[in-house]
Formats: structure tokens, sequence, C-alpha cells
């Protein structure tokens, strides 16, 4: 435990000296700094925006808006949670974006029609050692998604930095500009929602 | 009201994000009250259910072409401007003071530039302060670079201070100007922007028949941290790798221990016309025999091999 504490503090001790020199202009520097957090970046715009190419963007987005204002970083936070703002951000317009387009769609979606598509495809995929629970396994995410899709984008926000990446709610309420109460309410909210959207599900 | 609370906080419960006394409180209250003994439990079956989907890691592949998108595009960006940091940003700004004597001289240099050793007298409280008029403006905190000497005249309340200031000059000219010459081989050497060193180095580029102006260059290509403005240092000597051995000496310098790839690569690529000179046969075999680059190592044993042999 004492040796993870002292990797921690060695991590951020590092940071602080890459930051100081990403500032002075040194993008060798900044590009380790990027390596210390992309890819967990990389994995929640994945599972947020559901597709490698939006996730790509936000990456790239994320990182380069960080490169350009790294001049005004003030060590006020740490820097996971600078970066993590910026990251969030860029996810909450893409999710609104995407309630946009969902909304100005004529044809309403149909969850259960997006399913069984999906489960076509699944059906004549490779086969596994066991294709029965496979095939659960991947109903049951299909399922899950299309309950997450029906959150507000702050919802599932929350929901998606506190259950999928274990953040503290405090942090969580720090990335997004709220307080830890807030954001203990809209976990609440969004587990209920995904409650009665699963309901059927055992 | 207990019921309400605890039906409230048990998703907090389940996510391990209720405080000690609040869980202890939680799980007495379980204990006793059937309803939410289920509700827990229906939670907690819930949290598993959901627990059983996770999030993918990305794959390496999406990794390895994200980082290298970002890096391309990070070839082209610009940080902030610099007057942003040091307008916002005082305690990174005397970071930079402290520890770079350039910047420092240059702040001094500025200073004398902009009207220095200016004497600001400081009245006693009780006397009416009297100030001369050229200096009935106290300078406000950020032009000041600098307080020089703080004394009292013995046996009186006036204090003097001696302090230089920081004001922002502009010069124009056309690139054969003296003035301007100077100021670019000074922007190119010292100063902490690398996008001015950019500017700086890529207008000195055509002026480089001028040996202080490719000395500026080469000091660039080996000590600048910006692989930016190496690789701009780096082609604008392309042109004499042939006459001036100096400049080929830089060269092979930087194809040996530039940290960059590119500008590595760029290096090998001006020394190609002078590949059977000594000292870049040498170097070239050295590449060739081990490089951590296996492109390197490639295009140096192709280059070698091109050579006719001498023994």
């Amino acid at each position: 435990m004492a040796g993870l504490d002292r990797q921690t503090q060695d991590r951020r001790i590092d940071d602080t000296m890459l930051i100081r020199e990403a500032q002075r202009g040194n993008r060798a520097a900044f590009e380790e700094l990027v390596r210390h957090y992309d890819q967990s970046v990389l994995r929640l715009a994945l599972h947020l925006t559901g597709t490698e190419h939006d996730a790509q963007d936000v990456y790239q987005d994320a990182f380069l808006k960080a490169y350009k204002n790294i001049g005004s970083f003030r060590f006020e936070c740490s820097f996971y949670t600078w970066i993590y703002r910026i990251v969030t951000n860029l996810c909450l317009d893409h999710l609104r974006r995407k309630n946009v387009r969902k909304e100005d769609a004529p044809v309403a979606k149909d969850a259960d029609g997006g399913e069984y598509d999906l489960l076509d495809q699944v059906a004549d995929g490779r086969a596994g050692a066991n294709p029965e629970r496979d095939l659960m396994r991947r109903q049951l995410g299909a399922r899950i998604a299309g309950a997450l899709e029906k959150l507000t984008p702050r919802e599932r926000m929350v929901f998606e930095l506190k259950h999928y990446h274990g953040l503290k709610l405090r942090t969580v309420g720090e990335i997004l500009h709220t307080t830890e109460e807030t954001a203990k309410n809209t976990l609440f909210r969004a587990t209920q929602k995904l409650r009665g959207a699963l309901a059927d599900m055992r | 009201m207990k019921c309400e609370w605890v039906r409230e906080s048990i998703v907090l419960y389940v996510y391990g994000e209720l405080a000690d006394d609040a869980r202890h409180e939680l799980e007495q209250h379980v204990a006793r009250c059937e309803d939410c003994a289920a509700e827990l439990k229906a939670e907690q079956s819930f949290h598993a259910l959901l627990s059983r989907d996770r999030a993918e890691d990305p794959t390496p592949n999406l990794l390895a072409a994200s980082r290298m998108r970002l890096q391309e595009a990070l070839e082209t960006a610009h940080q902030g401007a610099w007057w942003h940091r040091l307008a916002f940003d005082p305690a990174n700004w005397l970071r930079q003071v402290r520890f770079s004597p350039a910047l420092a001289s240059a702040i001094l240099i500025l200073g004398f530039a902009g009207g220095v050793g200016t004497t600001y007298k400081v009245y006693g409280t009780r006397t009416p302060v009297i100030p001369p008029p050229s200096q009935n403006q106290a300078p406000s905190d950020a032009s000041i670079a600098g307080i020089e000497s703080v004394t009292q005249n013995p046996g009186s309340n006036q204090i003097s201070i001696k302090y230089n200031t920081v004001s922002t000059q502009e010069a124009q000219g056309s690139l054969n100007d003296q003035r301007i010459q100077q100021l670019l081989l000074y922007a190119a050497r010292s100063n902490y922007n690398s996008g001015v060193r950019v500017d700086s180095v890529d207008l000195l580029a055509q002026k480089t028949n001028d040996m202080q102006v490719r000395e500026a260059l080469m000091y660039a290509l080996q000590n600048d941290t910006n692989p930016g403005v190496r690789l701009k240092s780096l082609s604008a000597l392309g042109n004499y790798v042939k006459d001036d051995v100096n400049v080929r000496d830089a060269v092979l310098r930087a194809l040996v221990n530039d940290t960059n790839s590119g500008v590595r690569i760029e290096a090998l690529r001006l020394l190609e016309p002078v590949k059977a000179d000594g000292s870049v046969r040498g170097v070239l075999m050295a590449l060739a025999a081990k490089d951590q680059s296996t492109y390197i190592k490639s295009q140096a044993r192709t280059m070698l091999a091109q050579l006719p042999e001498i023994d």
C-alpha cells in the first residue's frame, strides 16, 4: 500500500516537471504527459461515443486543446482533473449533438429493432467456446448500451465516470465543476432510470 | 423518514461512497427493516448485473493510431501566445526568470532600452507627496523588472528606490536592417517561446551567407529544445554542408545526437551529397552497424553501398 502511494507521489512529481517543461514549449515533455493519461482518456471516449472514429476525434481535440492551453494550467487542481475536464466537456458536446440528431431523425428509434440487428450479427459471428453465454453477454451489453443512451448527457457522464471508471464522486464533481452532493444526486437518478429500463433483465 | 434516507443512500453504499458512520447507520437499519433489506438486495443484484458488462480497453492499434495522429497535429499546433503566459501567470514567469540567465539579462537589456534607472522617490507619510513631473506615474507591478537598490538617506525620511522597468518596444525594418538582424539573432537564441524562435529562424534562413546567422542557426540546431526549430535550422543550413566544415560537423552532430528522429532523418538526407567525406563516412558506418532506428540504419547502409570502395 505504501509502495502504491509512493508510486502515485512519484508520478505527481514527474508530472509537475513535465507540465512545467511543456509550459515552456517543450513538445516532447507534453507528449510524455499525454502517454501518462491517454489510455484512460481513450477508454472513456470509446465507451461514451460508441465508435472508434468518434473516440479518436475526442482524443485528438482534447489533447490539442490541452497543448494550446497548458500555459494557463496553474496547479490549482491535479492535471488528471484538468485533462478530464477537457475530455468530459468534449464528450458532453458529443452526446448533446447525438441527442439532437436522434430527435431530428424522421423515424422514431425502436430499441428492440436495434437489438435484433445486433443479435443477428452476433449469431453468424465467430462461435466461442460457449456460444450461448457469449450471446447472453453481448445481448446484455447491447441492452445496457441502449439504456445508457436514454440518460441525459450529464447523468450519463456521472454514471460513466463512477461505474466504469471507478472515480470518487468528489473527483467527479470537481471534473464536472459541481459539488459532490450534486454528483451523488445525479448518480442516484441515473441508476434509478437504468434499473427501470433494465427491469426485465436478470 | 429513515427509510427514505436509506433508499437514497443505497446506491452510494453499493459504490462505497458512504462515510463510515452513515454506512454503519444504514447497515443497522437494513438489519431491522425488511423492505429496505429487499431494496438493498435488489440494488446489489442490479449492480452485479451491470458489472458483467465492462468498458473495453482500446485496442493497441487504436491507441497507436490516435497517438500518431496527435503527434502530427502537434507539429503545426501553436501554444497560446507568450504574452498570455506573461500576463496571466506571474509565478511561472518568475520561475522562467530564475532559471534562465539569458532571459533575465534580456529583461535587464529591455529595461535599459525602456528608460532605466528611474529613481522613484517615496516620501514619508507626514510630508505631502510632491513627485517630480516626469515621475508622477507610479509604475504598475507588472512593469517592474527588478529593484536594484533601496536606500534611506541618513537623517531624513526620504527613501530612494532604483528599479528597472520592462516596456514592450517595437522595431520595424527590412531583413537587411542591421537592427532587425540583431534582434532576430537574439530571438533565435534566447526567446523562451518556441513560436518566436521558429519565426526568427525562418527569417534568418534567408540570410545564411552571413557567418553570424549561420552560427546562430548552428546554435539553434544543437541547443534548441523544440524539434521544429531544430528542423528549420537544419533545412536552412542544408546548402552549406559542402562548403562549410563547421556546418557539416553541426549536421553530423545532429544526426548522431538529436533525440528527434525527424531531425535525424533530415540530417541524413542533407549529408547525402557529402557522404564520401571521411568524417561523414565514419558516422555512416557507425550508424549502419548499430542504430536504434531501423530506418536510419538501413538508409545509412544504402548510402554506404553507393560509395565507391576505397581501401
